[in-house]
């Protein structure tokens, strides 16, 4: 038996050795430990043996076992490692050809440029409100201190739909609605399109987007306004902004300015600004004794336009995707 | 306004460089034009807000120059001398309408010879953009332009009864203006008039009949105030804008009128001889008192945020020509003629701040401004929905809200369709904008048709903006305004080498598949039924739902639509009342318990009759299924040959769990066999092996 034993064990290494496939070790593995396999009938031959030797052969041949055991496994782990990197392979691509794109989607540059103003201002307190593109000559004018025939309506010719009702000439029209309807103090931010009968050209269009924005409160003043104005553009145009204030006028502001910053060599105007003249606060029912306020709007079309060098406004209105991808 | 330097320097000391001048006037809040130079002048072109009447005059901005230099101004020395025949012997006036003219001057020159106007004032007349006529109308621009007073001479021998009357014009009335054009006046306009008709338009024109000419010899010189919003409507109604109305609409002080008389009759007489006679007519029944003002210093640190020194306050004032008289921290301040736009406190506030600088004043942050504002919850959920919109691979279109009513016919909309209540513009200004849109698609088809002529593939847009629709009802005018979103998407939604067509151009099914991300990212439940729209494919059009309300539209665009749109291949496309989607939007979060028990799986198909609606199956699935059934997907449908004729086959994944146990195969089988028996005699389906 033992040289019986012996054999098996060289017959076995061999056979592993040489075995190339996984179908092969597996048939090899099939002929020495299967359950009818070359080991099991010498097992099955123990109880023939003399009493003597059978302890010694059954030791050797559960030694035997452990070995091809031990060699089977091993030579099992090269064969699928051999295997496997045949198949990663044939797996291989060749990753210098273009990607495949899904398409995706993105904000139009004036709305995203809007929605970066106000995101500006609603992190320094300002309550983002909606306001209606169509609004009342009331609203839009007289409550902003614009009365019917104030030359000062020359600025901004309007489209009307009817006497009473016309196309928004600018957003502080909700300014004034928001004042009505809330009490001191208050912050608040607004934007959207606005309508002006302007003779087409590179920087104007009949539509047009502001933001406007405007606080009240007990001890609101000019320098509150140019600290806000300042922070902003800071955040906007980097920590260096230059701002610049310069008088002007507008009929529901007194002092009023216009802000302009320092970009790419020249001065950007944004908007204008200043503080509510006290009959809008008085026609809002605002006690200007007590409450101050200031305003401003403007930060539209014509800013995102300077910021990004697109050289003509009515390029935002053709929504031609090889520009709006540019962004 | 045109303002020649030397004009300028004759009465304040300016820098020689204009760049300079100008410099420190934009400081004051003055825009300009670039410096020109008419030979060897040059010439500024300031920008004039319209609460600055004073400044449409030399002499109102040297007054501004001399308070910010603190120099002195040194006004136009002249010498009046008079006859001692009276005026109101020669001529006579009458207003009728004080508060159309509050004041009303009128001076008498006699023995004018009219010719040439001297080259200093042809010069200075030209360089402000004015040309010459004769001496004495020039004097009245040139007085007008260094003074800011308009004046008008009328030939006094061809005033019918040498009367003026200032009245309003009566109906029909008319009058030959001086360039000649034949008008028609109306009651709501002022008229100047003599003893028989209208001679000129109050504020505006003089007519031609009494204008100066070769032989005038006598003269009346008119220097008024007018009203002026009237005044600036009737420029507007007659379509007419002169440098009077220019003027008179701003609203000129009653106070200044005499000085500008003075002196343009002195230099009438110097120009073209004659005597002026004594005393002028002056009708002024309600003279207006000097407008003064108290000013409470603490009030400018409360507005600025600054505290002016109060000598400093002073002095400014003092120099724009306020008599200024101090008690306590309040100053009494008396406002010079000419400056209207001075009425309250918050008004000297300003000059003080000009003058004093804006720059001085520091930045400060309001205390307010240290915490998150929050955006209203329409806002909110606009923005998204905007989100899902991008996320889902469209890119955001910007249209004109101002439409062509055709468009509508071009997209093929019923005539009876809400979109047909289209608000018209009064006064449009292009052909081509005359109404406001109703719907979003029409623009949105615009741009895509833009970007294909372009070459550019692949083109999937949204719009979210305000549509309008007159409103239903009795009033008239009233408008309905809304959100609405808008989709087109053409073309491929993936693109790659060897990537087939059929794996990446968008389907009908790949836009309700978003238009279904969108409503469940706003929690917002929604069905979907075959619609008759005119400018869908009629066999892939759909109407969305939500509550069993209409909220849209939606589908393959009829190739007709397409094609006077000018585009070629399929367009997918959607019209959705967005107002209503967002209302009934849910954005607030909570966290679900994730499943505790495992589910168990079944699968199911059926033949069903071809035309029998997916939905239809898929209600009785529920039904049956009760709430131990989780979910239902659909993932296969079968037309081929294995199917009965006139059938297809619905395959479903069913998902099947209990919130409390795990679930046994029995239970999921006796589930499904119910499903089974539910669709056999509800829908006659049969299972498919």
């Amino acid at each position: 038996m033992q040289d019986e034993i012996a054999r098996l064990r060289q017959e076995a290494e061999h056979d592993v050795v040489v075995a190339e496939t996984a179908g092969a070790l597996e048939e090899v593995r099939r002929i020495y430990l299967g359950r009818r396999g070359r080991l099991a009938v010498l097992f099955d031959r123990l109880p023939q043996l003399p009493e003597s030797e059978r302890r010694a052969a059954g030791q050797a041949l559960n030694e035997v076992r452990a070995q091809i055991e031990e060699r089977f496994r091993r030579r099992a782990a090269v064969v699928a490692g051999r295997d496997r990197s045949a198949q990663l392979e044939q797996e291989r691509l060749d990753v210098t050809l273009p990607g495949w794109h899904r398409h995706l989607g993105r904000r139009h540059i004036l709305s995203r440029t809007v929605e970066e103003v106000q995101e500006i201002f609603i992190r320094m307190g300002f309550d983002l409100v909606d306001g209606t593109e169509v609004e009342t000559d009331e609203c839009n004018f007289e409550h902003l201190n614009i009365p019917r025939d104030h030359p000062a309506r020359d600025t901004m010719d309007t489209f009307y739909i009817s006497d009473e009702l016309l196309l928004r000439t600018h957003t502080t029209v909700v300014d004034a609605r928001v004042m009505r309807g809330r009490r001191p103090p208050m912050r608040v931010l607004t934007a959207g399109r606005c309508y002006r009968r302007d003779v087409v050209d590179a920087t104007h269009m009949p539509v047009f987007h502001q933001v406007d924005g405007f606080m009240v409160g007990e001890g609101i003043t000019f320098a509150d306004l140019k600290g806000v104005l300042i922070a902003f553009a800071r955040e906007m145009f980097g920590p260096e902004a230059r701002v610049r204030f310069q008088p002007s006028y507008f009929p529901f502001t007194e002092p009023s300015a216009e802000v302009a910053v320092w970009f790419n060599g020249i001065w950007l105007e944004l908007g204008g600004c200043g503080m509510f003249h006290p009959r809008v606060l008085e026609m809002a029912g605002i006690d200007p004794e007590r409450y101050t306020a200031f305003a401003f709007g403007g930060f539209g079309d014509r800013v995102v336009m300077a910021r990004y060098g697109i050289p003509d406004i009515r390029l935002f209105w053709e929504n031609d995707l090889r520009l709006l991808r540019q962004f | 306004m045109r303002v020649p330097l030397s004009w300028l320097r004759e009465f304040v000391p300016v820098p020689e460089d204009p760049a300079a001048l100008i410099d420190r006037l934009a400081m004051l809040g003055f825009g300009h034009e670039p410096v020109e130079w008419v030979g060897e002048e040059a010439v500024l072109d300031l920008e004039v807000a319209s609460n600055r009447p004073d400044l449409l005059s030399v002499l109102g901005v040297a007054r501004e120059v001399a308070a910010a230099w603190e120099r002195e101004v040194t006004p136009p020395a002249f010498m009046l001398r008079r006859s001692t025949s009276r005026a109101g012997a020669a001529a006579d006036v009458a207003v009728e309408d004080p508060e159309g003219c509050p004041r009303y001057t009128a001076h008498v020159i006699t023995g004018v010879r009219v010719g040439t106007s001297p080259d200093w004032m042809v010069g200075r007349l030209e360089a402000s953009g004015i040309r010459s006529i004769n001496n004495v109308v020039d004097v009245t621009n040139y007085v007008m332009l260094e003074q800011g007073q308009p004046l008008h001479a009328f030939d006094l021998d061809r005033l019918a009864g040498a009367r003026i009357i200032v009245r309003r014009a009566r109906p029909g009335e008319r009058v030959v203006t001086l360039d000649g054009v034949d008008r028609a006046l109306d009651p709501e306009m002022l008229a100047i008039a003599d003893a028989e008709r209208a001679v000129a338009v109050a504020g505006v024109m003089g007519g031609a009949d009494t204008e100066i000419g070769a032989s005038t010899s006598r003269v009346l010189l008119e220097a008024a105030a007018f009203h002026g919003p009237q005044a600036r409507r009737t420029a507007r109604r007659l379509g007419l804008r002169t440098e009077s109305s220019a003027r008179f609409e701003r609203s000129l002080d009653p106070r200044g009128v005499l000085d500008a008389a003075h002196r343009a009759a002195a230099l009438i007489a110097e120009v073209a001889g004659g005597q002026t006679l004594a005393g002028a007519i002056d009708v002024y029944p309600h003279p207006a008192p000097p407008t003064v003002i108290t000013l409470r210093l603490p009030r400018i640190a409360r507005v600025l945020g600054l505290e002016v020194p109060e000598d400093a306050v002073a002095a400014i004032l003092h120099r724009l020509g306020c008599r200024v008289t101090r008690r306590g921290r309040r100053l009494t301040v008396t406002v010079p003629a000419g400056r209207v736009d001075l009425e309250r406190e918050e008004d000297l506030i300003e000059e003080v701040a000009r003058h004093y600088g804006y720059d001085r004043i520091p930045e400060a942050m309001p205390v307010e401004a240290l915490q998150a504002g929050r955006a209203a919850a329409v806002l909110e959920a606009e923005a998204f929905g905007r989100d899902v919109l991008i996320r889902g691979g469209l890119d955001e279109a910007v249209t004109l809200s101002l439409i062509s009513p055709d468009i509508l016919d071009r997209l093929g909309v019923a005539a009876d369709d809400a979109a047909r209540r289209l608000v018209q513009l009064q006064n449009p200004l292009l052909a081509d904008h005359t109404h406001l849109r109703s719907m979003i698609l029409p623009g949105l088809l615009d741009a895509v048709r833009v970007n294909l002529s372009h070459r550019v593939e692949d083109v999937h847009l949204f719009e979210i903006g305000r549509v309008f629709h007159a409103a239903t009802g009795g009033v008239a005018h009233e408008v309905e305004e809304r959100r609405a979103l808008g989709i087109a998407m053409h073309g491929r939604l993936a693109r790659g080498w060897n990537l087939p067509a059929e794996a990446s151009d968008v389907t009908f099914f790949h836009l309700k598949g978003l238009l279904e991300e969108l409503t469940a990212e706003l929690r917002v439940g929604i069905s979907v039924e075959a619609a008759a729209v005119p400018w869908l494919h009629p066999g892939r059009s759909a109407r969305l739902l939500a509550d069993g309300a209409e909220i849209g539209m939606f589908g393959e665009l009829h190739p007709a639509a397409a094609e006077r749109f000018d585009l070629t291949g399929r367009v997918h496309v959607a019209e959705i009342n967005l107002e209503a989607l967002l209302r009934r939007a849910t954005l607030a979060r909570r966290f679900e318990p994730l499943p505790r028990y495992p589910s168990v799986d079944r699968d199911l198909a059926v033949f069903v009759p071809a035309e029998m609606p997916q939905a239809e199956v898929r209600r009785v699935i529920r039904q049956a299924g009760g709430p131990l059934l989780e979910t239902v997907d659909l993932f296969d449908v079968y037309t081929g040959p294995q199917a009965p004729a006139g059938q297809r086959s619905l395959a479903y994944a069913l998902q099947f769990r209990a919130p409390d146990r795990t679930l046994t195969a029995e239970e999921a089988d006796a589930a499904l066999s119910r499903i089974h028996d539910a669709l056999r005699s509800t829908l006659g389906a049969t299972p498919r092996a």
